[in-house]
């Protein structure tokens, strides 16, 4: 009797313990995240300080994000990071909401750059709000200064056939083309004629036959790094690939090109489909907290909007990225660089 | 009950299999315009597949190297296979047990862990350079067609040595010795009985191989490198980077009609007759 009375209560519990987890999850934000936007230690902070529960989903791409976000229409996030120069893409097909930024009082506390919102491009529309600037990096040149002297000053070099097999590129048609655009001296990288993305694309296949592979993410590339004789590297993740490769030992300074860095500024977010607006733009404000933006260069070296950081000395060109004339376009065009023989 | 046991039987397969195959056909007749998809029937995608010069080559490169795939794994594994039937009892099964033990490991670190094997760097360039069989570390299976060749070899072998184990362990030991008594050596008795016999099993083998191997885009995009460009790799960035679900869709049913030509050439001489002699 005493052995069916435990099994009743073991099962009572457990089904309590059952309905308590779902019931969580049913009121979780849920927030879509590159790697370090999102760590443990803040969303068990932000858990503790607000109660509001906390998924995180992880992302290694542009396109991921805009595949996970447009494929459900915005309805299986609540919150996600995304660039200034895709911004403007989700704006337009409605899959974000705008901003009150009366709820954030940390904006008002952020580096001069970022405090008005209407001076930095991409995230307006029509006086609204649609991203939070959080975080930024120039996408620049990573070279080994045991083989690379004297130090590179342009992305010209990643043609230098001295380093042929030794390069490593990124897997993205967008950047690759825009890049290559400020190396050829184009004005407007984003928005290329015909003419110059066919003069661009030639040279992409010039730089393909130098390049030994090309990665997707910081962590691959570094496992191809420490496996094969790597000179260059076109550091998509700039400083935070930077680090890590220093931490491994391996003799690597980092540069952004006299021509112009592209450089990225990643925002926060509302989806279309936010269950709990109130719960996301806490989450937002608590990001922007002066403790989150220093701990954050401090463990990936990006720039933080409210603390002063190195990410990108005083004097260096940034350009910021955006909104390419035909992403599509240059996406087959890219397959196409990959295909030439 | 036994009703509902039977439409069970066929909604399962229906829902899980014949709908998504069939939404992916229909997807294929659309097109997609400053990232939406555009309902309107069109043939445009596979215009597009057939004209390009891109897409034909690189699907023929790719059922190339997945044949070379399947005939690797076939060289590869049948000795294998063949040297587990001539052990006796537990050991036969507890070998392919062993054998059958990377199947149990995720993917992803198999392919992880034979890159870094394959690199400049990597344990058998260093192997190589080490024995003296090279003078220095060679390129020949870094980021290539010829790494992805290796890797997909080296992750498909079980499934090739299990059907022709299988189309071995069949064929009855009385053939074995009337070939013998006959006055057959070892070496025709294998080639006139035991071949012929398990060449079901071969065929069964080499199409399961090569399904597995065409259908991989990970692999290829994980070692393959700049010149290793496969037609996965193409599919997979429809949907991944370009957004065009449609064309890639297309380019999935060019891939499915080869796979399905694979699996019917295997299932047509793959059966084994072994079994009715």
């Amino acid at each position: 009797m005493g052995l069916k009375k435990l099994f009743v209560t073991m099962a009572t519990i457990g089904l309590g313990i059952g309905l308590m987890t779902s019931a969580a999850l049913a009121a979780n934000l849920r927030v879509l995240a590159w790697d370090g936007y999102a760590d443990p230690d803040w969303v068990k902070d932000f858990t503790a300080s607000t109660g509001i529960g906390v998924d995180v989903v992880f992302i290694g791409s542009d396109d991921e994000i805009w595949a996970k976000i447009k494929g459900s229409e915005g309805q299986d996030f609540d919150v996600f990071a995304v660039n200034t120069a895709q911004l403007q893409r989700y704006i337009k097909a409605d899959l974000v909401s705008p901003i009150d930024l009366t709820k954030l009082p940390n904006q008002k506390e952020v580096l001069p750059r970022f405090r008005d919102l209407s001076t930095v491009s991409g995230v307006t529309k029509d006086g609204k709000v649609y991203g939070i600037p959080f975080c930024f990096d120039s996408i620049g040149l990573i070279y080994d200064t045991d083989k690379v002297k004297p130090a590179p000053t342009s992305m010209s070099v990643l043609w230098d056939p001295a380093y042929k097999g030794k390069i490593l590129a990124y897997d993205n048609g967008e950047h690759n083309f825009s890049f290559t655009a400020l190396t050829l001296g184009y004005k407007d990288p984003f928005n290329l004629s015909a003419e110059q993305l066919a003069a661009v694309k030639a040279k992409l296949v010039e730089l393909k036959r130098n390049v030994l592979s090309f990665y997707t993410t910081a962590d691959e590339a570094q496992q191809i790094y420490q496996n094969n004789d790597v000179a260059l590297i076109w550091a998509n993740y700039g400083q935070q690939q930077v680090k890590a490769l220093q931490k491994i030992g391996a003799h690597v300074a980092y540069v952004n090109p006299s021509e112009g860095a592209l450089a990225w500024l990643d925002n926060w977010v509302i989806s279309k489909g936010v269950r709990d607006n109130a719960a996301a733009e806490k989450w937002i404000d608590f990001m922007l907290s002066k403790k989150i933006g220093a701990e954050l260069s401090e463990r990936t070296g990006f720039g933080n909007t409210v603390t002063q950081t190195s990410s990108a000395g005083g004097n260096d060109k940034l350009v910021w990225l955006n909104n390419v004339e035909d992403p599509l376009k240059r996406s087959d065009m890219w397959n196409e660089v990959k295909a030439t023989p | 009950m036994s009703l509902l046991a039977a439409v069970l039987a066929f909604a399962l397969p229906v829902v899980f299999v014949v709908v998504p195959l069939a939404l992916f056909l229909v997807y294929s007749f659309f097109s997609v315009d400053q990232g939406t998809i555009v309902y309107a029937p069109t043939l445009g995608n596979y215009v597009r597949f057939v004209t390009d010069s891109i897409f034909v080559p690189v699907f023929w490169n790719t059922i190339v190297l997945c044949v070379s795939v399947a005939i690797i794994c076939i060289l590869i594994a049948y000795p294998a296979a063949y040297l587990l039937t001539t052990l006796k009892g537990r050991w036969r099964y507890a070998l392919l047990m062993l054998l059958l033990v990377p199947l149990l490991m995720s993917y992803v670190i198999k392919i992880y862990a034979i890159r870094s094997i394959l690199g400049l760097n990597g344990f058998l360039n260093k192997a190589l350079v080490a024995l003296g069989i090279l003078q220095q570390p060679s390129t020949l299976f870094v980021f290539n067609m010829n790494a992805i060749l290796l890797t997909l070899s080296v992750l498909l072998i079980p499934f090739a040595i299990l059907p022709i184990f299988l189309s071995l362990e069949r064929i009855p030991q009385t053939l074995l010795r009337a070939s013998d008594d006959l006055g057959a050596s070892g070496l025709q008795t294998f080639l006139r009985v035991t071949l012929p016999l398990s060449l079901p099993g071969v065929v069964s083998a080499a199409s399961f191989v090569f399904v597995l191997a065409i259908g991989d885009f990970l692999t290829p995009q994980m070692v393959g490198g700049v010149s290793g460009f496969t037609f996965g790799r193409i599919l997979y960035s429809q949907f991944g980077t370009a957004y065009n679900w449609p064309f890639g869709a297309a380019l999935s049913v060019a891939l499915a009609v080869v796979v399905i030509c694979a699996i019917l050439i295997g299932e047509r001489f793959g059966r084994n007759r072994g079994t009715s002699v």
